[in-house]
């Protein structure tokens, strides 16, 4: 018997692959059309348009033209498009990681746990050393989120995973528990903060892009920019990972590193976002789910996509919570839950199986 | 070489293997045999690295210690008895999964040409978990050939370690398949495969080891080592080996059900 391979006779059809590429393009487009929308958008009415023609013609600006599209409107987009990236990115690392597309940081309590960290940060942070606060300074609620973050990340993946195998039942049943744990030692902190301290307190349980600030941009920017940019070369190790943990190994991926370098991903970019926007849902689970759909489970392409979607949809989901009651705005926690609960149950309506409990 | 010394392993408090000593050539197909339970994915499992072991194993020569896990991923790719996969990625993009870095020629042509050999043409678009289980298992050896696609890569040979990698196949495919790893053998690189059908082994395999109860029971050439005595030690049970006269190839059958095969029909007494 011999083996004969005759290539030529086999069918090639269109690869999911290529469609998968092509969305890098039409995607960064989108955002970059989304992100224009956004920068022209606002309550005062100044127009984008208007400072343009001026900076091309070398004319001045004038003060409130600056102050509002460079100061309130540009940090705010680049704070729109770090959270969303970088809370769809964490969910898609941690469905790869988990081997589940029902993992989201959002749901499991990651986002809990950062948050917790944040709140710790703001009420208790007074009460640090002072050459600890000087060292950490603006950075202390983001570092203290992405230390909640990762804390819960880890237990959570201890606690559900036994034997290289992760029970989506356990770690539903234990992202519950650590949001409730979550949420009652916020209870207590609400008690002792101040007037002020109450205010910052209010804006976590909403989510809102509304206090972006340069500063802020700065702290979190640059966290989640080197977040997102290094779950990109985790695309190939998440992929073997799909067979399983011993095959990954086999494949050659070094997976006691590859689990860790995910568990830091994941806790740095959601605590991040979770720092400086709040509890913004539904992203993470959302946006890789769509994108499975449309171009297959493959990380290395799906990573990419997914920050790209995710700032995208961040993007428009900050300009209708901006536009819907103008001049007053929505928490965009609340656009985002509105418009992706109703998602997230049609995905459970199609894929019932999907959770293998 | 791939060489085994003195393999020990035990799982909580109960040893799984004493002591077994293996040795597998490049240019041969290696088979592993015994009955359930014996040990052999065991075996396989400390070769490859994957559980807790004493001993000394070494490939090409060094210790698998000494190996990075990307180094080691270069000159061995594992078949394991059963393999999982999450999310729903079609056949062609699971076999590209064994694709390395440093392959010669177009990747996406090896990926199709290893579906190829193991009688999957056509399938690359088809979704994995939507493919039989002797499909399924086809295709990751497809993934498996993919990592070792060329037997020899500056004359340092190449290794596959196969869990029972025709299990679930008809015998068209057990054929199939067994002739590609054959082939591997043939252009250089090492087969190392766990083995339940005997005469299958017998035909293909170069060398054989005998594992029962954690313990090597025989090793060395199929013909030596597939005898009356040490199969029947091996299985606990009356077998017996003999040798078709046109090609001598063992074949192996049991003692009680010989009776009733002969009671059946001409076939089997026109081969013996
Ligand atoms: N994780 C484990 N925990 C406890 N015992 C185990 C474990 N894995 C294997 N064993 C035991 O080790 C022994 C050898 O198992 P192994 O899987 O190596 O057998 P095998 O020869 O591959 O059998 P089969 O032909 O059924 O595949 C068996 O008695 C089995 O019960
Ligand atoms: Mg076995």
């Amino acid at each position: 018997m011999t083996i004969s391979v005759d290539i030529q006779t086999v069918r090639r059809p269109m690869d999911r692959r290529t469609r998968a590429r092509q969305a890098h393009i039409w995607l960064a487009l989108l955002l970059a059309a989304v992100s224009v929308i956004s920068l022209a958008t606002g309550p005062t009415g100044t127009s984008l348009w208007v400072a343009m023609v001026k900076i091309i013609d070398g004319e001045p600006l004038t003060a409130m033209e600056r102050v509002v599209i460079w100061d309130i409107r540009m940090p705010r987009l680049i704070l729109g498009i770090a959270v969303g990236a970088a809370l769809a990115v964490s969910g898609a690392v941690m469905q790869g990681l988990f081997r589940n597309p029902l993992a989201d940081p959002g749901l499991v309590g990651v986002g809990a746990g950062a948050g917790l960290g944040a709140i710790l940060a703001i009420v208790l942070g007074a009460l640090l050393p002072l050459w600890i606060a000087e060292l950490v300074g603006n950075a202390l609620v983001p570092v203290a989120a992405f230390m909640g973050g990762w804390l819960s990340t880890i237990i959570l993946y201890r606690v559900s995973t036994r034997r290289g195998r992760t029970s989506v039942a356990t770690m539903l049943l234990a992202g519950i528990a650590l949001g409730a744990l979550a949420g009652a030692v916020s209870g207590i902190l609400v008690y002792v903060a101040d007037d002020r301290q109450l205010r910052d307190l209010t804006f976590w349980g909403l989510g809102s892009l509304a206090g972006a600030t340069w500063s802020k941009v700065l702290i979190a920017g640059p966290l989640i920019g080197v977040a997102v940019l290094a779950s990109l070369f985790l695309g190939r190790g998440l992929n073997a990972l799909a067979l399983g943990e011993a095959t990954a190994s086999h494949l050659g991926f070094s997976v006691q590193r590859l689990k860790s370098a995910a568990i830091v991903t994941v806790a740095a970019a959601t605590g991040a976002a979770v720092a400086v926007s709040g509890g913004i849902g539904f992203i993470g689970i959302v946006v890789p789910h769509l994108l499975r759909l449309a171009t297959g489970p493959d990380h290395e392409t799906l990573l990419l996509n997914a920050a790209l979607l995710g700032a995208t949809l961040l993007l428009a989901a900050d300009i209708i919570s901006r536009q819907i009651i103008a001049p007053a705005e929505l928490p965009i926690g609340i656009v985002t839950a509105v418009l992706g609960a109703p998602v997230f149950l049609w995905i459970l309506l199609r894929r019932r199986g999907l959770v293998e409990m | 070489m791939i060489t085994a010394r003195d393999i020990q392993v035990r799982i909580g408090k109960k040893p799984i293997l004493h002591g077994v000593d293996f040795v597998a050539k490049p240019g041969e197909v290696t088979a592993i045999v015994g009955p359930n339970g014996s040990g052999k994915t065991t075996l396989l499992r400390a070769l490859t690295d994957e559980i807790v072991w004493t001993g000394q194993v070494q490939i090409n020569g060094r210790d698998i210690g000494a190996y990075k896990t990307w180094d080691l991923a270069a000159v061995r790719a594992v078949l394991p008895q059963a393999a999982t996969l999450a999310f729903p990625f079609t056949v062609i993009e699971v076999v590209r999964m064994g694709l390395r870095s440093g392959i010669h020629g177009d990747r996406d042509i090896v990926a199709q040409r290893a579906l190829a050999m193991v009688g999957l043409g056509g399938y690359e678009q088809r979704f994995f978990q939507e493919l039989s289980g002797g499909e399924q298992q086809r295709a990751h050896l497809a993934r498996v050939l993919c990592q070792v696609w060329d037997p020899v890569v500056d004359g340092v040979p190449r290794w596959m370690l196969l869990d029972e990698p025709v299990a679930s196949l008809d015998i068209g495919h057990q054929l199939l398949i067994m002739r590609c790893l054959e082939d591997f053998a043939k252009r250089g690189g090492g087969v190392i495969a766990v083995m339940h059908d005997l005469n299958l082994t017998a035909m293909v395999a170069d060398m054989v080891t005998i594992i029962s109860d954690g313990r090597v029971i025989a090793s060395g050439p199929v013909k030596e080592v597939f005898t009356d005595a040490s199969l029947s030690a091996a299985y606990h049970c009356q077998l017996r080996a003999n040798t078709i006269p046109d090609d001598h190839a063992a074949f192996i059958l049991p003692q009680v059900a010989q009776s009733v095969v002969s009671l059946r029909g001409e076939a089997i007494t026109v081969a013996g």
